[in-house]
């Protein structure tokens, strides 16, 4: 197989037309899932501890507002953040920043349910002897239950991160040059060897995906070792 | 932004469009569930010719996004067939049942096909896995201290109960291929998805079009969780569980 095509385009791979243009390629795939992972992180779990705490009508809205997010494909999502983001704002919103937002909403969702599963794995005990010290609610949240709960959840956090990297080739539909636009790009331009291109470009996404895998089972192995010291 | 609603022709399209999600998703998932299931008996056979290449499958595919998955056999594939056979595939023709005539699917359906089933296949498998090895050892031994063939100890002993705590993660995987089939616009497939933008360029009713669709899919979703809710809740599923 010729692999030339893969190495004449390695720049543009990697970076896209970056520094001439916009960044691209790889990199902004990177980049892509690294903002949507922090914020879907964030997001989870604000979720999470809401689901927690929250108790009556609140409590369902949530559940049925998390349940549609989940039930609706990444890509719908995109394209009602490219159609919905410009009206609530009243500005351009660039396409990147409508990738980010549909992306954390996603993970966020996915995130909520395992974030309060982990805060609900630790013994009722605990809330009951951080209120009796007399911490507000808050503080038992922020010192006793979270920094507990944490350690357990940050696998569940790190897969997510893994499917993001995927979901961020669905950036492609709305036209962020992000590895797998390049990629349709690159084979669109040179009209031989896609074989050779998108192969290449899977063997990327697989190196990122394993890499973060491997991290999320190293730490699970590690986390429940120390719970029980 | 809401205005009146779609004209009935538009409409007639986003139903198009929702057949073909629907009909694709059911092949996908009949196929990939016989697939997957032959995928986890290799993946856990005492024979490393057989385990290896398995695990590597699914590691592979689990670890690189649909899309380009789709964009490999689309383009990439394609490319590499020879060119009597991509032909032969591209031809229509029907074939005829009696009084039904099955047209042959254009070639986007099938690649479409193809992919999804291939990616939903791993995914399944791994659920399969999951569930028949949450089944404990001292089970099986049981079963064969009692008498009982292997082949019987996997029919009354493992899998009754392995496939009962599958069953969640099976059905989510479902859900996941019908949302997956979404994808396949990106290759040209009329399907649901693809029906959405195509109204919502033609009429500007983004909200509708868009509406319309998001309501399908989450009906559809919904559908699945009800009868999983069912079969959870029926009298043959909750007799192992008491």
């Amino acid at each position: 197989m010729d692999f030339s095509v893969i190495i004449d385009n390695l720049g543009y791979f990697t970076w896209g037309a970056y520094p001439d243009g916009p960044l691209g390629g790889a990199a902004l795939t990177l980049l892509l899932s690294l903002l949507s992972g922090v914020s879907a992180g964030v997001l989870g779990l604000a979720w999470g501890i809401a689901l927690v705490v929250s108790r009556g009508w609140l409590r369902w809205v949530l559940v049925g507002v998390l349940g549609f997010l989940r039930a609706i494909p990444v890509l719908m999502l995109m394209f009602w953040a490219y159609f919905l983001l410009p009206i609530l704002f009243h500005v351009d919103v660039p396409a990147l920043a409508t990738v980010v937002c549909a992306l954390s909403l996603i993970g966020g969702a996915y995130l909520a349910h395992g974030v309060a599963a982990g805060i609900g794995s630790l013994p009722a005990g605990q809330w009951a002897a951080a209120k009796a010290l007399g911490l507000r609610p808050g503080q038992v949240l922020r010192l006793v239950i979270l920094p507990q709960a944490l350690p357990i959840m940050l696998p569940s956090f790190l897969n997510q991160w893994v499917s993001l990297i995927k979901d961020t080739s669905l950036a492609y539909v709305i036209g962020v040059g992000e590895l797998s636009y390049v990629a349709t790009q690159v084979s669109n331009r040179v009209m031989v060897h896609p074989v050779q291109i998108f192969l290449f470009v899977a063997l990327v996404y697989f190196l990122f995906c394993s890499a973060l895998q491997w991290l999320a089972h190293r730490l699970a192995r590690r986390v429940p070792s120390r719970s029980h010291r | 932004m809401f205005g009146e609603l779609l004209a009935p022709r538009y409409l007639h399209w986003l139903f198009d469009g929702f057949l073909l999600t629907l009909g694709l998703s059911l092949l996908v998932c009949v196929v990939a569930t016989g697939l997957g299931a032959l995928l986890y008996l290799a993946r856990t056979a005492p024979a490393r010719w057989l385990s290896t290449p398995a695990r590597l499958y699914v590691l592979v595919i689990r670890n690189t996004p649909l899309l380009v998955q789709l964009f490999f056999w689309y383009f990439g594939v394609t490319a590499l067939l020879p060119e009597a056979l991509v032909t032969w595939l591209n031809t229509p023709r029907s074939l005829a049942l009696g009084p039904v005539s099955l047209d042959w699917p254009s070639f986007e359906f099938i690649a479409g096909f193809w992919g999804l089933t291939l990616y939903t296949t791993a995914f399944i498998a791994e659920e399969l896995r999951a569930g028949i090895d949450s089944v404990r050892q001292e089970q099986r031994a049981a079963g064969l201290a009692l008498g009982l063939r292997p082949a019987q100890v996997w029919r009354h002993v493992i899998l009754p109960q392995g496939l009962r705590t599958a069953l969640g993660p099976l059905l989510g995987q479902y859900m996941n291929a019908v949302k997956n089939t979404s994808l396949t616009m990106a290759i040209g497939l009329a399907d649901l998805s693809y029906a959405s933008r195509q109204v919502e360029t033609e009429t500007f009713k983004t909200f509708q079009a868009f509406g319309f669709a998001t309501l399908l899919y989450v009906l559809s979703i919904a559908v699945i969780e009800a009868v999983g809710q069912l079969i959870q809740h029926s009298r043959h599923y909750r007799r192992g569980v008491a």
